[in-house]
């Protein structure tokens, strides 16, 4: 391998890991704004233009802030736990293609972290390690309310993890591959002239049930039962505090984003549009664009829904997943089946 | 590189195995547990079967495991207390068992040579892909396949059914 290789390489490793804790930021000033707006109130305004600079500032804060380290706590799953978090909500985007493909000196790059054969499987395996991250954190604060979230977490995400990832098998059944670059090329083109041949309007609802179980696997309303402030103190993280609490914030607004990319990727195309063709570095720009807009369109919805819903029970939460979107994800899933056979029928398969 | 990755994972694995036995905390013993499971993820990708590693992370580590945690916190199962060992017949017994275990492992890795079997390495992209072992699971071995799923939904029910039969008799 040349310098040029392993420059190329490095690069595709470091821009994502370095680019989502940046984009938290803004992301965290644009959640409280809209926060103030659905509530009627100004919100953040004074730190800055527009209240801009009150996240860095938050941040700072985090950062310079005493770490109150609770004596009966079991000390190295207590600091691994938040490390965790991080890491599984980070290496979740290494596989999900952020752009087209680039040419630099001959060699064609594709825009995405590690092109890997597995890429969907990849994300759900990847996903069950931050399950540990908050199990651990409930377990190891040797707290009662922490452990309750614990627990709560351990079982509402490993319920709707088999909901979402039916709902994903019946968008690897019609691409026939786990690869999410594949998953992206069998979306574009479009019908009957102007439809966009988006999965999310074949499997409109599997999709639903995709977005509504991503909710409870990032712990957001309605679904934010493991970290409940008004019955559990704060869940999971009560006794943390100063950066090893912000970490879990960190980790959630990246899962926030990466749930959403996930969303963009597998039902709305990625990265591409119908009618548009990436040519040189100004088309990889430009579909770079296009998967950022459609992303932050899913986490403008994340946001919203979070200031618009109620808290779920945990019985109606639990009946939810089991009886509601188990069974609609393989109704789903045999939807997807008949299609691709009625597809193979019809002769027209790729 | 690829031989002293494999081989830093399989040691990995092994330690934390060992770790997973001997630690009193059965909490850590999990965690030991799923840590090994990584390591051997992480064996099978270099023995060219990503599929299977990803599969061995989301069934084990992912589900399985979270579970014996799960039920580990709900039932907040303190540290183990070292207990006296029976009688030393038993202690005896197990000596011998180790040493017949350790002399056929022995011979086995002698006999067999190359980490990698001869044929997957020829040919790396036959065994690891999805589709191929889709086509031996739901063709050569179909009946197979069938007969394990009924075995598990066997055992499932009767883990039901004996569940139920305890709060019946108490009411």
């Amino acid at each position: 391998m040349t310098l040029l290789d392993w420059t190329i390489l490095v690069l595709r490793v470091a821009l994502p890991a370095l680019i989502l804790p940046a984009i938290v930021t803004p992301l965290v000033w644009v959640e409280r704004r809209v926060a103030a707006f659905i509530q009627d109130r100004p919100g953040p305004n004074r730190v800055g233009p527009f209240g801009l600079l009150q996240s860095p500032a938050d941040i700072l804060k985090l950062f310079m802030k005493e770490e109150v380290v609770p004596s009966s706590v079991d000390r190295l799953l207590f600091f691994l736990a938040p490390g965790l978090a991080v890491f599984a909500a980070l290496s979740t985007f290494a596989v999900i293609p952020y752009g087209s493909t680039i040419h630099v000196e001959g060699r064609e790059i594709p825009l995405l972290g590690a092109d890997v054969s597995i890429g969907v499987l990849y994300i759900f395996a990847i996903a069950s390690i931050s399950v540990y991250a908050i199990v651990l954190a409930g377990w190891s604060s040797n707290d009662k309310f922490s452990l309750m979230g614990g627990i709560r977490s351990s079982a509402q995400m490993i319920s709707y993890e088999l909901a979402m990832t039916s709902a994903a098998a019946g968008v690897i059944l019609a691409t026939s591959s786990f690869r999410l670059n594949d998953v992206v090329g069998h979306q574009q083109g479009v019908w009957l002239g102007f439809v966009p041949r988006w999965n999310a309007l074949v499997q409109p609802l599997g999709f639903l049930i995709f977005f509504v179980s991503a909710f409870a696997e990032t712990n957001r309303l309605p679904f934010d039962l493991p970290e409940a402030e008004a019955e559990l103190v704060a869940g999971y993280h009560t006794e943390y505090s100063a950066m090893h609490f912000g970490s879990y914030f960190l980790a959630e607004y990246i899962n926030v984003i990466v749930a959403s990319a996930l969303t963009t990727t597998l039902y709305f195309g990625g990265w591409s549009l119908p009618g548009f063709h990436p040519m040189g570095i100004l088309g990889a720009a430009a579909s770079i664009a296009i998967f950022a807009a459609k992303t932050s369109f899913f986490v403008f919805i994340f946001i919203w829904v979070r200031w618009t819903l109620p808290r779920f029970r945990y019985d109606q939460l639990m009946t939810l997943g089991w009886k509601a979107l188990l069974p609609l994800s393989l109704v789903n899933l045999f939807w997807a089946a008949a299609l691709e056979l009625w597809r193979m029928g019809m002769g027209t398969g790729r | 590189m690829d031989r002293l990755v494999f081989e830093v994972a399989a040691a990995i694995a092994i330690v934390f195995a060992a770790l997973m036995v001997l630690s009193r905390n059965p909490v850590r013993s999990v965690l030991s547990l799923v840590v090994s499971f990584f390591a051997l993820a992480g064996c099978y990708v270099l023995l060219f079967s990503p599929f299977i590693a990803v599969i061995q992370v989301i069934v084990y580590a992912g589900a399985i495991l979270v579970l014996f945690l799960f039920v580990l916190m709900l039932l907040n199962v303190g540290p183990e207390r070292p207990e006296k060992t029976g009688r030393p017949i038993q202690t005896l017994l197990s000596g011998i068992a180790i040493v017949l275990f350790a002399g056929f492992l022995l011979s086995t890795l002698r006999h067999s040579g190359s980490a990698v079997p001869r044929a997957l390495a020829a040919e790396p992209n036959v065994l690891g892909k999805p589709d191929a072992l889709a086509r031996e699971l739901f063709g050569g071995y179909l009946l197979h396949f069938e007969a394990v799923s009924v075995l598990l939904l066997a055992a499932l029910v009767g883990a039901f059914v004996l569940a139920r039969r305890d709060r019946g008799s108490r009411a």
